[in-house]
Parts: structure tokens; sequence; C-alpha cells
């Protein structure tokens, strides 16, 4: 391939297909490696969810890799390391997406493997009460016993008070422990119906060959019933909102949220340039101000992912001994502030861009990557050619978009901070 | 199988023995860069450890030519993050940009290297961050059992404690330390560049060396270490009241990376702890939900390494998990793997290794690893193959020499007046608070 200074992701040799089902296919032949990623995303999440059943979508995932039809409980992942492939899953709060990585020559095995499934699920009452146990060790080790879990659950039923995003992508212990085989019948007659979903093959095949089995395979799948609509508003928020955790701890720590812009909103790419200047880089102006010249901090994270609605704007802060919390809350908005008043200075902003172009090349460096990036942009965005186009949309980002974006929606009187209080641990503990 | 699409090699060895290697890939036009040095933090000085990696980060913060703010900004002006640190056998020094970039990104990293200035302030700095830094590491349970495993297994061997230090010695750190670390151990013998992209190889050897050959350095040759050995059975608690969850470990030491037996050992821990469909994945997750997640590694060095077993559970159940991940350990020994796993181990193993060669900086690293331990290129070529020769009598071999019997560390991370009594079965329990243990 020639060397391309504006390099973006090359889709010429796209096959896209839906079949009459609704199942839409996309492949793309890509043949510098042996081997092959294959996602399916079904439009479902934590955002499809209500109360007292909350984590379902997370639960559910698990149970599809434990026997269908033709391929029995436990025989999914051995059928598929037998083949020379690996296989993983992940919910969010607005996809549940399951992947394949495997040499070329597993194709037919993966296709039969995802259509068994995708048809005629199992969902055996006894291996639901395992896998039930094997969420909540889930939840206790990235929740329960963990700083940065317990603070994000919490800032996040701060910044929503009606939107599902309110509760966590794994769940309320007690709706984990509540939801009933009969929950996850309806859950897959409604949200793992062939119309609800999408295929994404990227690696080294002959495409209209995949293609042609991807759609013998999945042919006699019914169409299902269209899911219903999501509740997803939201009502303004008209002040700042707080919360403190108290926990046993030796660090303290600060989280920060604001509610921000949507994937569509065009404010999605300029924000992502916003957060690469003020937190990407050791000469990233938070960094700079808060670890190196303060020292009032450890670290700091500054995360915006997009969503479907309007999501989250993070920023995270370890703090060092004995600094306290306020002090890293009036810095960090004093840097918000400043984006907010006077947009990005010329270096900062070229630094933001190129750190972004990097990011975004690495991540369409792999197979896995190319074809999630597909499925993402087409979750999203509602359409898979626009994977990539990130690229485009920060190189036109100017120093005044960063400052009206960071003006709308980082304005610290809507903020939601969660406070770190750290505690001894209980007596008793040994010396 | 396609055959693996790994480059071919460009190599040089320069006068004053630093060498050179680089890989011409097509495809993204992003390049990698890593400068390896094979001096660790087993050369850490008694009561210093910690002083190799706050050697290879504080090289970041200045050289004799560039401060640290302008080094920053030089590099993330290229769209670059300059990443430094260091394991028990190397130091590294790595960073990837678009392909343009390299001359740049060649001239940085090797001032990085070879003249850096370590301001005083800012090497204090980092060793301030670094004890602020471990506060908030040691408030996660899974890398408090990490740590004191490390500190079970291999006691006082160089191996013993972990790369980044702990509270007490760091404390004693200045940066006298670091620049007699740097004067000591980091020399052009030691040095080994990898360039991975779509660059030239000539012209890019041609860039190493003219910034490579002029680097002169008395450092010493660095000392063949023991292997670290096994010892009897310790149990050690590490008391946390507050948490619903205990973390356990099992360790004990085994293979150094350049061994015969790799394969057979790469083979053997798939089957056993492996893949997603192992053995101890099955009965501790599958077949009894006791955790979300277990796995079985050997984690080898160049003097040598350790075989363990990581998982974590409600604290009721952390013995029961102990129980079965010991006697599963025990029945793989005596038997080995089942054909149907053996060649279930073996598929997947080598139909996945081309996905841990995808990108620059992948094969970057293992380029490096190469060099580092002295192996063949052939092992990466010939991985399918190599694997596919691995017999059940070579994992039972293995099984039997390396994995825990009587003896080997078991930790846990959780409430000691639970565990103290539940884990009496496997000896005698020692209870340390966080602070002590690592």
């Amino acid at each position: 391939m020639a060397k391309q200074p504006e390099y973006h992701l090359q889709l010429d040799g796209l096959l896209a297909e839906t079949l009459p089902n609704g199942l839409r296919v996309r492949v793309l032949p890509e043949r510098s490696a042996p081997t092959v990623a294959y996602y399916t995303f079904f439009q479902v999440g934590s955002r499809n969810e209500r109360p007292g059943l909350t984590g379902i979508s997370h639960l559910f995932e698990h149970m599809m890799f434990n026997g269908a039809a033709k391929y029995g409980p436990k025989e999914f992942d051995r059928v598929l390391e037998s083949k020379g492939g690996h296989s993983n899953a992940y919910t969010s709060s607005d996809v549940t997406a399951y992947y394949e990585e495997f040499a070329a020559e597993a194709l037919p095995t993966v296709i039969d493997l995802e259509a068994d499934r995708m048809r005629s699920l199992a969902l055996a009452p006894d291996v639901l009460e395992q896998e039930r146990q094997v969420v909540m060790e889930e939840r206790r080790l990235r929740t329960e016993n963990s700083i940065f879990g317990l603070m994000e659950e919490q800032a996040e039923s701060l910044v929503f008070q009606a939107h599902p995003y309110r509760w966590p992508i794994i769940g309320w212990m007690d709706d984990i422990a509540r939801i009933r085989r009969e929950d996850c019948l309806d859950w897959f007659r409604v949200h793992y119906a062939p119309g609800n979903a999408a295929v994404y093959l990227v690696g080294d095949v002959d495409g209209p060959e995949a293609l042609a089995a991807i759609r013998a395979a999945y042919a006699d799948i019914p169409a299902g019933p269209p899911p219903p609509p999501v509740a997803a508003g939201e009502p303004p928020q008209r002040g700042e909102r707080r919360a403190v955790v108290q926990y046993p701890a030796q660090g303290g720590a600060l989280l920060l949220a604001w509610r921000a812009p949507a994937a569509t909103s065009p404010d999605a790419a300029v924000l992502d340039v916003v957060q690469a200047a003020i937190s990407m880089g050791e000469s990233s102006r938070l960094r700079r101000r808060l670890v190196q010249e303060t020292e009032v901090a450890v670290s700091v994270h500054v995360s915006y992912g997009w969503r479907i609605d309007p999501g989250v704007f993070f920023a995270f802060v370890e703090l060092s001994p004995g600094a306290s919390p306020e002090e890293a809350e009036k810095l960090v908005l004093a840097e918000l502030g400043r984006v907010a008043r006077r947009g990005l200075a010329p270096e900062d902003l070229a630094r933001a861009k190129r750190l972004l172009r990097s990011a975004s090349l690495h991540e369409l460096a792999t197979h896995s990557g190319v074809a999630h990036a597909l499925g993402q942009a087409e979750a999203l965005l509602g359409d898979h050619r626009k994977a990539g186009s990130a690229l485009l949309q920060y190189a036109a980002v100017t120093s005044a978009d960063a400052r009206r974006v960071a003006a709308e929606w980082l304005d610290p009187a809507r903020r939601s901070a969660v406070v770190l209080d750290p505690r001894p641990a209980r007596a008793g503990a040994a010396r | 199988m396609r055959p693996l699409p790994f480059p071919l090699l460009a190599e040089e060895r320069l006068d004053n023995s630093a060498a050179l290697v680089v890989a011409r890939r097509p495809g993204i036009p992003l390049v990698a860069v890593r400068l390896v040095l094979s001096v660790g933090a087993a050369l850490d000085p008694a009561g210093g450890h910690g002083t190799a990696h706050l050697t290879a980060i504080s090289c970041r913060r200045g050289t004799r030519r560039l401060g640290g703010l302008a080094l920053d900004r030089a590099v993330e002006s290229l769209g670059s993050e300059l990443g430094s640190g260091s394991d028990e056998d190397a130091s590294f020094f790595g960073l990837s940009a678009p392909s343009e970039h390299l001359p740049r990104l060649l001239q940085l990293v090797t001032q990085v290297v070879t003249e850096p200035a370590f301001p005083a302030g800012e090497v204090e700095r980092l060793r301030r961050r670094e004890l602020a830094g471990l506060r908030h590491l040691l408030d996660e349970p899974g890398a408090v059992a990490d740590r004191a495993l490390l500190r079970t297994v291999h006691g006082d061997h160089p191996y013993g404690h972990p790369a980044d230090g702990t509270a007490a010695h760091l404390r004693r750190l200045s940066r006298a330390s670091v620049a007699a670390y740097h004067r000591r151990w980091y020399g052009p013998g030691v040095a080994t560049l990898v360039v991975v992209g779509d660059v030239p190889e000539a012209a890019t050897l041609a860039r190493g060396r003219r910034l490579l050959s002029r680097w002169r350095s008395a450092a010493d040759t660095p000392p063949l270490l023991t292997p670290p050995r096994r010892a009897p059975r310790r149990v050690v608690v590490v008391d946390r009241p507050d948490l619903t969850q205990t973390q356990v470990r099992i360790g004990v030491a085994a293979l150094p990376r350049r061994t015969p037996d790799y394969f057979a050992a790469t083979v053997a821990n798939a089957a056993f702890g492996g893949g997603f469909t192992s053995r101890l994945v099955q009965a501790i997750r599958v077949d009894r939900g006791l955790s979300y997640g277990v796995r079985s590694r050997f984690s080898m060095s160049r003097a040598g390494g350790m075989f363990y077993v990581s998982s974590f559970t409600r604290n009721d159940a952390a013995a029961e998990l102990l129980e079965v991940a010991f006697a599963e350990a025990r029945r793989f020994a005596d038997e080995g793997p089942t054909p149907e796993e053996l060649d279930r181990a073996r598929a997947w193993l080598a139909g996945t290794h081309p996905l841990s060669l995808e990108t620059h900086e992948q094969v970057a690293e293992r380029i490096a690893d190469l060099r580092l331990y002295g192996l063949e290129v052939a092992e990466v070529t010939g991985y399918a193959d190599r694997v596919q020769a691995v017999t059940a009598e070579d994992c039972r071999r293995v099984a039997r020499a390396h994995f825990p019997g009587d003896d080997g560390a078991v930790v846990a991370v959780g409430p000691a007046r639970l565990l103290q009594k539940s884990l009496a079965r496997f000896g005698p329990v020692e209870v340390l608070s966080p602070g002590r243990a690592v």
C-alpha cells in the first residue's frame, strides 16, 4: 500500500447487504494477515433495560456462550478453540457485541456457531443459576471492591435522573439476583432477532464467498418484532450535584462528570479534541498543572465515550497524600474554564489533532479494530461507512469550536462531583 | 494454514556493540521504535528497589539538549507519546507515530537514553509521584496480591521485588541513585534499537548507526543471576477486612524464558489454565460458578520464572477455590491432557498466534524479546509447527516438574478473620497488613 499522508479507512472492497429477515451483513476482505475478525452487534444494552431488571443485557451476554440447539452447553468455545480461534463479548449501555478472532480456515465453523445461537439459544435453567453467580463475582470485582467502580456508579446516577444511563451496565446486585429465565427468553425474542443485529467480517477471506456463506447460514432465522422504544428523556440539570463515597483507602480521589453530546452531534468530535488537548500526553495542561506543577494529583484521566444518547464527560483525579479534593476540583474547573473562555492555543490544538490521528490509526491497525469500528459507526452513527470518519472531523476543529463546545457542555454549574472520603480499615486489621 | 507473514530482519551490530534491527512492514503508515537495554530491576541495589524503574522514567525528564517540557512537546507534537519503564530483566523506551516522523523519533529516543540530564527537581518529583502512586495501587486488591506473591515465591532473589519498587525503598532514593544506576548499567553493549514499519531498511539502519555509534560508556557487564529455587509451602494472608471478595494466588518458582521446554510449557499451560475452555476455567467458573475469572501462566524471565494461578471469589469460597486449583494441578501432573484437550490447546495457540503480531508495536516488542533472551526468529516463524509437535507426555512431564504440589506459595488478600481459619488447611497462615506485605 502506498504511503498516504491523510490516511483513512479504505472501504472500496466492502460488501454490504441486508437479508430478507433484516440481518445486516458487512464483509471487508483484507488479506495482509491470515486472520479474520467476526463481530456480531446487537442493538441492545443497559439503555434498553428498566428498573428491577437492570443488568439483564450483560447477564444475557454470558448466556449466549452457554448452549444452543446444535452446539450444546460448553461447546461454543471448545469448538472454536479447536479450530484455532477465540471469542469474547462486551455489553455497553448501547450495544452488546460478540466477536471471534481466528485463522481464516475456521470461517465456516464460526458462521455455523454464530447462526446457531442467534437461531436457537437454549437458556438452560441450571446454567443460568451458575452464570448468575459468575456475574455477581464480576460485580464484586469491578464495582464493590474497586474504588473507581464505586465512584463511577455514583457519578452516573448523579448525571442522569431519568435516562437509563443512570444505572450501571452490570446492574444492581438485587436485580442480578432477581432476573428470571422468562425475562431472558423475552430478552432474546425481542432484542436478538436478526433485524436488531449486524455482522461485520474483516480479514483474509474472499468477499463474495463469505457473504454467500453468511446468507445461507442465517437466511432461515425468522424476522422478529421491532424492539420497543427507549425512554430516553432527561430533564435539564439546574445546578451542581454532589456525592461522597466513604471507603477504606490510602489515597483520595475525585470524579467530575458532565452530561455530554450524543455521538451524532457535531460537537462530539470537538469534545474529543478538547479532551485530548487538556489531558493526553505529559505536556497537556491538566497533567502539567495537577501532576507536575502543583503536585496535587498522582494522575488525571479525562474520558468521553460516544453514545447513542447524550453520555458523560469524566475527569478522574487520584490525589497526592495531603492534597484536598477541593483544591483538585478548583484546578480542573480553572483549566476547563480557560478553554471555555479562550479556546485552545494553536500548539495545543495541533498536538491534540496529531495524538487523535495516531490513536485512530492504531485503532484501525488490526482486523478486529476495523470490524469493531464498522460496528460502532453503524450502531452509534447509523452508517458503517462512517467508520474512521472522525479523523476528518478532528482535522476541521478550530479553537473557536473548542471554546463554544466547552462553554456549552462543561459548565461548572452543571457539574456532578463524586469525592472519595478515605476511611481507615475497620478494627481487627493486622498490624 | 497460511504461513505467518513475519518480516525479514535487517540487522547490524555496531563497533561499540549496540545492536540495530529494522523490520519493514507495509500497511498502515505508522512506525514503532523500541530501544531496549537488557538491564532491569534485578540489578536494583540492596535497599534501593525501584531504582531501575525510577532511572528509566527519569531519563524522560530532560536531556543535555532539551528540558523535560520541551521533550514532552517535541514528542507529543508528532502525535506520539514516549513510554519508558523497567521490568526485572530490561529497561525499555518505546514510541510510535506516523512514519514521516521517524528521523525525529529516533533522535529523541536515543538522546533520552544516552544523555539524560536527570534534573534534580524532576527526579525528586517523580520519586514523590511514584510513592503517592503506590498508595493508590495498594488500594487495588489484585495488585496487592500480585506483589505479595512475587515476594512470597522469590523471597530475597533479585526477582523477589516489584520493578516499580516499594515505599520503604523509594523513600531513600535520590537523583544520585538514578545517575549511579545509569552510569553503571546503561551502555551500548546492552542496547538494542528496533524499528518496525513502512520504512526503508538501509536508510533506517544508517540513521540508527549515526545516532548510536558515538555512544561510549564505562558500563559494567551485567552479572548472570542464579535461578530462583522452589521453596516449601507458605500461606500468606494480606488483611483487608473490608473486602467482600478475596483475591487468591498460588505460585512456584519455574522456568526461564530460554528453555527447551518452552513449547511444552506453553501447551501444558494452555490446556490447564490458559484458554477459556481450560481445566481451571471449567472447574472453577463453569462447573462451580466460583469466579468470573481464573487463569494460570508461566511467567518467564532470563534467569528463571514462576508458574502461578490467579483468581478471586467471595470470601467464604476462597478455600474451596484453592482446593479445586491444587487438585486440578495434581490431576494434570498425574494424567496430562486428554487427546481432545491437547488437540484443542495446540489448535488454539497456533491459530491465534498471528493475532499477537498484527501491529508494528507487537512485532517490535517480539523482536526485542528475541534479542533480550537470545532466541531464534524461527521460534516465531515456526511457532505453529513447534506447538503441534508437543505431545501429551511433554505436557505431563512439564506439569510434574513445574506445577505446584505440596510446596508452593498461597497468597490471599481479604478479611483475615475469615481467611485465617479457612486457609489453615494449606499450612500455617502468616497474616500481614497491606503495608507490610508489599
